[in-house]
């Protein structure tokens, strides 16, 4: 750049006036008395609400029927998000409105980070290829890592020392808190283990590609398909399961939630039993996660073999 | 008294080119040195404190004042980028809010500026009309672009593609504009803010098609195997992102590697800065600098430029002041016999000599009051009007 245009970029910035401060990130914090956190699924607004009881308020906006992984929100609950205190996140790209939208990053917790290493890659849709960005596919990572009673222990301790910085005054309660949910989840994941002990060689089937990180943790052998519980498999999809079958001769199947009755009488036909562990990516209507794992964990522990 | 001036004001009005081109020379003899002064402290204070308020900024290696021309004042030059990921390094560290900053495209002249909502916090940048930015393809333009351009929420903007030649370049993508900022009297008065994934999809890494397992698509299927399909040059490719259309763009890939032309940090504390600047103090790929210091090294040389401009100026103005001399004794001189008939007619030497005083100090007069006006008009509108002819 020559000198002269140095110059002229000088003059330019005659069109400046009043002088500008610099801004610590102090500043930022919230003004209001009451923090308001938000996040994208309800593990993380179940751990937040477990470490803060009254002294925050946790927000987890996706209305209860839709799955918050591929829910979009309108524009007046992300501009509620913007203006939340701090927005915990999932991280593994979960909730794929968030590389479409703008959120404050200094608000933006990703409760993932410390275990990058350990997401699971799936293939979720055809590879195309189209321009000189050569072939691609659109598939993501695998999402439901709470289900990884240990990725759950880390995200638990990523939102508590979010909100340590947060709330200073309470960091004490915040960690003694935390020490009590974590204690649970390590009791969690000590019955799971055991679990996935006895469950090891026993084939499984998944109506849903969920189970992933409950696969990797507790070493089960599991296939997944794609059945929704408040559908009739096709005839397709039945003859998909009795192909997958001669290879992979399951007699356990994990759903989501309970399927139809004319759903479980087929499966029993074939000698499948079925097991509702419910990822709770949403709110579950009752309970909360602790006792609806505890519930998915007894369910499991029915078809154990001893 | 009031007949001496008013009759020397008849005679300067009379005479009122002559009178004209005195005012004129004396004006620019008071006002220029004093003008140019103003201009370059006023630039010199606005400019600093920019760039105080900006304490530190990331960029790839190269020259450092293009890194801060370019970031902190959207100045054409454009540095080299660096990758996206160095914010997510830069933020592991806990020491900084990092802030990333894409200034590379424009839309009607006027900077598109790829950035986070974080960049309005920093720099207390408050909306005069509308929402926030909220989705892709959504923008906010500062005060004199929605002045200049007309705009308001609902109007739309157009992303200008870099080279009319370019084909296989970047193609414009139509924007919506969802808020105006108050004016901050600050570069970003002129600059239309986008989120950086928008200015992504400006680039093409992101970018929004017709689903390829659809029927509607397969006119732009070349060929399937397997998994992969093979998409022809009819695929639709949308250059405006709506409602309709957004759940279908996705970027390639991992975000990391998509390029920023600077990250501004924002340093938790001032330890927090220097701990920065001595992290990347050796690193061979990216440069952290202060931009106070970089302005510093650079107004050192303006202000060497203006000692030399003013001197000059200094010896105009002495050959100015002479010239106006000789033309008032040469004016005196001329009117010899005017001042012999009003001595003949009963006026005093006194009186006469203090009409031709009065004649000079009129024009001292008229010259320090346009001076004064030029000054205090330069106060005001100095940058903006010099701004606008640069920009022409």
């Amino acid at each position: 750049m020559n000198r002269l245009t140095l110059i002229t970029a000088v003059l330019l910035a005659a069109a400046c006036s009043p002088a500008e401060q610099p801004k610590s990130l102090a500043s930022y914090a919230a003004d209001s008395a009451r923090l308001e956190i938000y996040t994208v699924n309800y593990p993380l607004a179940w751990m937040a609400a477990e470490l803060v009881d009254d002294m925050a308020e946790v927000v987890f906006p996706a209305p209860g029927d839709v799955d918050p992984a591929f829910w979009q929100p309108d524009v007046d609950t992300v501009l509620a998000y913007q203006q939340a205190d701090l927005v915990l996140l999932n991280g593994a790209n979960y909730a794929r409105w968030l590389a479409k939208v703008s959120l404050p990053m200094h608000k933006l917790v990703d409760t993932s980070s410390a275990y990058k290493e350990r997401l699971l890659a799936i293939r979720a849709s055809p590879v195309h290829s189209h321009g000189p960005a050569g072939k691609h596919s659109h598939g993501e990572l695998a999402f439901t890592t709470w289900l990884d009673m240990d990725l759950a222990r880390q995200q638990l301790q990523a939102i508590a020392t979010a909100l340590s910085q947060y709330l200073p005054h309470a960091q004490a309660e915040i960690m003694t808190r935390a020490a009590a949910v974590e204690q649970v989840l390590t009791r969690m994941d000590s019955q799971l283990s055991s679990l996935g002990q006895s469950l090891h060689s026993v084939p499984l089937l998944y109506s849903h590609p969920v189970y992933q990180y409950l696969q990797q943790r507790y070493q089960l052998n599991g296939k997944a398909l794609h059945w929704e519980p408040d559908q009739e498999p096709g005839l397709d999809q039945w003859q998909v399961l009795d192909t997958l079958l001669q290879v992979h001769p399951a007699r356990i199947m994990l759903w989501e939630a309970e399927p139809l009755p004319a759903v479980t009488a087929q499966l029993a036909q074939r000698g499948i039993r079925v097991v509702v562990f419910q990822p709770m990516g949403n709110r579950p209507l009752e309970g909360d996660f602790a006792s609806l794992m505890a519930e998915n964990i007894a369910g499991l522990e029915r078809v154990a073999p001893r | 008294m009031n007949s001496i001036l008013y009759l020397a004001w008849r005679y300067l009005l009379w005479h009122r080119w002559k009178t004209a081109i005195l005012v004129i020379a004396v004006t620019l003899v008071l006002y220029l040195p004093l003008g140019l002064q103003l201009v370059v402290q006023q630039t010199a204070r606005d400019m600093t404190a920019r760039a105080d308020s900006s304490p530190l900024l990331l960029g790839s290696r190269g020259s450092p004042l293009e890194l801060v021309l370019n970031a902190l004042y959207f100045s054409a030059a454009r540095p080299q980028s660096l990758e996206y990921g160095n914010l997510q390094l830069l933020r592991d560290t806990g020491l900084a809010l990092p802030i990333p900053l894409y200034v590379r495209f424009h839309s009607q002249g006027f900077p598109i500026i790829g950035t986070s909502l974080d960049y309005f916090a920093f720099r207390g940048l408050e909306l005069a009309d509308g929402r926030q930015m909220v989705q892709l393809g959504e923008a906010i333009v500062g005060a004199t672009v929605a002045q200049d351009l007309g705009l308001s929420p609902g109007d739309s903007v157009v992303s200008s593609p870099e080279g009319v030649f370019d084909l296989a370049g970047v193609y414009p993508l139509k924007m919506t504009v969802v808020g105006v900022l108050a004016p901050s009297y600050t570069q970003d008065d002129g600059a239309i803010f986008v989120d950086i994934k928008t200015a992504w999809v400006i680039q093409g890494l992101g970018h929004g098609h017709q689903d390829l397992n659809k029927p509607a698509a397969s006119a732009a299927v070349l060929k399937k195997e397997g998994e992969r399909i093979v998409a022809n040059a009819a695929l639709v490719q949308y250059n405006e992102i709506t409602p309709e259309n957004i759940h279908s763009f996705h970027f390639h890939g991992d975000n990391t590697a998509n390029p920023v032309t600077a990250i501004l940090p924002v340093p938790r504390d001032d330890k927090a800065r220097v701990l920065l600047l001595g992290r990347y103090q050796s690193d061979n790929a990216v440069q952290m600098v202060q931009p106070r210091t970089i302005m510093d090294e650079l107004l050192v040389t303006v202000f060497a430029i203006q000692a030399y401009v003013l001197v000059a100026m200094g010896l105009v103005s002495l050959a100015t002041v002479a010239v106006v001399l000789l033309v008032f004794l040469l004016s005196l001189r001329a009117r010899r016999a005017e001042r012999e008939a009003m001595f003949r007619l009963g006026g005093s030497r006194n009186l006469i000599a203090a009409l031709m005083l009065a004649e000079i100090f009129i024009v001292l007069v008229a010259a320090t009051v346009v001076a004064a006006l030029l000054t205090a008009a330069t106060l005001m509108w100095g940058g903006p009007l010099l701004q606008a002819v640069v920009m022409h």
